[in-house]
């Protein structure tokens, strides 16, 4: 009788198995697939037109001929403002959530609820938001400063929610362990929680700056269009995304060269990955004893 | 106050000596921490520097602020870097938004001129204007679409949805795709203009925003019909984009033809100002209407002014 069973549930078992094998696969593939084919794409378009002279000459002719000297500079400034801005009250308001207070408690939970909303908004309503704000309200004007100053305000639920999971995902354990040892709390926190949260904090950083660098509607209005060399953070500054968007939608035969800075774009952020990355592990190694 | 911190201080300081002794197999610990340290510091120290050295460097240089048409916005740009050169000591700031915006800052001081891709309304006679160049709108179908020539009447009623097969205006039989443009642009305003529509009443399967947006948009749906400069039309549809211009009242849509005034949905690239303009805002804009930036308003297919 067993071995009946056996007998008539073992194909249909088999197929079961073989289709869902099949499914997964393709699912990969397409997948991947879909990245190859976007990256060719980027590639043999983008690659004809890049030279130390794209990376490093200002644009001409509205963008169609020149470089993109200026414009990778100003992304960087709006990014180094981005992060300077974000991380550390983000740091602080992740401690103080996972650390400090209950994660039932009425304080912890309306701070993430206000944050998972904020998450959700659109970034046009950011740059909305930070052209009222920083630009005319403060007096900031268009200018790099206020692109990533509303950058900041973008990527911060992002990095607050993240590091607070990271952080939490620490085993209980380590803070018993570091209590019974003396630990202040603030020593477990930068020799043993920071460490162990790292992978996840670098997790959303990465998050918060491809968010960021790939931002077009925030920044249109807030860092602006000018694609001059910026002497200052007070100056207005163009982003490659929002130059991407301009050649690509706005200039007759800049097609050319969008896609040569969207190659430019897709290489920084692999760069500034894989950069966050090996310094995260390295510093998690120095740091965490057992490892 | 110093009583109750130093404990603290020297509780951590102690207890930092053991853990970092007890994996003294990492030499390279304290490089990569001062390493990481003195990035920050030098950038800290880039940041505070920028920020305080520059509301002086700033009060040398005269900024222009131009807002406004993303039609002109390219063209103003360019314009703006050769004037920089002939004055070093002003800088052109060119930022995009929509002739609407580029009115409404002009008039609320936030720009010293706007950029406005049509004439001034009625509503808005207290500015000033000044066309420092041609353009044209142009319908395009697809370079496959059969249809040779629309009648006033039959866009009309495309855009109305009275008519929604090709095959009811001698083209294949196919859905059409109207393609509208996005609120706040002086093409839409001044195609409802010249057609005698209102936005209301026009239904269309697709808004777009700039002019490459609508050519990318038809070059890609064989049946899509939609509306934009001219320039670029001209322009993509020479360059092997699949697109035709379709002639408009029985007059060819090219470049030529907003030249020689003949096209009947032209209109003037304006830089509007709050008041008469004076000093460097009014070098800028003679300058924009002079000999020197022709090349450039040819270099963004426009039409240049007729001297």
């Amino acid at each position: 009788m067993p071995e009946a069973t056996a007998h008539s549930i073992a194909p249909l078992g088999i197929t079961r198995d073989r289709l869902a094998t099949f499914v997964i696969w393709s699912a990969a593939l397409l997948v991947t697939g879909l990245f190859l084919w976007l990256i060719s794409d980027i590639l043999l378009g983008g690659i004809t037109r890049l030279s130390w002279a794209f990376l490093t000459e200002p644009p001409f002719d509205a963008g169609r001929s020149g470089g993109i000297g200026p414009i990778i500079v100003s992304t960087g400034l709006i990014l180094l403002v981005a992060i300077a801005a974000s991380v550390p009250p983000a740091l602080g308001t992740a401690i103080l959530l996972a650390e400090f207070s209950r994660r039932e408690s009425l304080f912890g939970r309306s701070v993430r609820l206000s944050l998972d909303v904020l998450a959700g908004v659109p970034s046009i309503v950011f740059g909305l938001f930070g052209n009222a704000f920083f630009c005319i309200y403060l007096g900031l004007g268009f200018s790099i400063l206020s692109g990533g100053l509303t950058l900041a305000c973008m990527v911060l639920p992002i990095l607050i929610r993240t590091a607070e999971e990271g952080l939490r995902s620490a085993p209980d354990d380590y803070r018993l362990a570091a209590a019974a040892l003396g630990l202040s709390r603030s020593a477990a926190l930068m020799h043993l929680l920071l460490p162990t949260a790292m992978p996840a904090l670098i997790a959303g950083l990465m998050l918060g700056i491809g968010r960021a660098m790939a931002e077009t509607a925030a920044l249109i209005f807030t860092s602006g269009y000018v694609d001059r060399m910026p002497d200052s953070l007070w100056d207005s500054g163009r982003a490659l995304s929002v130059h991407i968007y301009d050649l690509t939608m706005n200039v007759a035969g800049g097609d050319a060269n969008a896609r040569a800075a969207a190659l430019v774009l897709v290489v920084l952020l692999l760069l500034v990955n894989g950069a966050a990355m090996t310094l995260a592990d390295r510093w998690r190694n120095a740091r965490i004893v057992t490892a | 106050m110093q009583s109750s911190i130093s404990p603290l201080q020297r509780m951590a300081g102690r207890t930092k000596q053991p853990l970092n002794r007890m994996h003294g197999t990492c030499e390279g610990v304290p490089v990569t921490k001062k390493l990481i340290f003195i990035v920050f510091l030098l950038l800290a120290a880039w940041l505070s520097w920028t920020l305080w050295s520059t509301p002086p460097a700033s009060s040398t240089t005269r900024k222009l602020v131009l807002t406004g048409s993303s039609t002109v916005a390219p063209l103003a740009a360019e314009i703006g870097r050769r004037f920089e050169t002939l004055h070093p000591d002003v800088r052109v700031d060119v930022q995009t938004g929509g002739s609407s915006r580029g009115v409404n800052d002009a008039r609320a001081g936030l720009a010293d001129i706007g950029m406005a891709s049509r004439a001034l309304k009625t509503s808005e006679e207290d500015l000033y204007s000044f066309t420092i160049a041609l353009d044209g709108i142009s319908i395009i179908v697809n370079r496959s679409n059969p249809a040779a020539a629309l009648s006033r009447q039959q866009i009309i009623e495309i855009y109305t949805g009275a008519i929604t097969n090709w095959r009811e205006v001698g083209g294949r039989d196919a859905p059409i795709t109207v393609v509208n443009k996005a609120e706040g642009h002086s093409t839409l305003e001044l195609f409802l203009h010249h057609f005698g529509l209102q936005n209301r009443a026009v239904k269309p399967q697709v808004i777009i925003g700039d002019n490459q947006q609508g050519i990318k948009t038809v070059a890609g749906n064989p049946n899509a019909i939609g509306y934009v400069s001219i320039g670029s039309a001209e322009y993509e549809a020479g360059h092997g984009t699949p697109i035709k211009l379709l002639p408009l009242e029985g007059v060819q849509a090219s470049v030529e033809n907003v030249r020689n005034g003949s096209f009947p949905l032209a209109r003037p690239l304006n830089l509007v100002t709050q008041s008469e303009p004076a000093g460097i805002v009014r070098d800028f804009i003679e300058f924009a209407r002079s000999e020197q930036v022709r090349e450039l308003v040819e270099a963004q297919y426009f039409v240049p002014l007729a001297r």
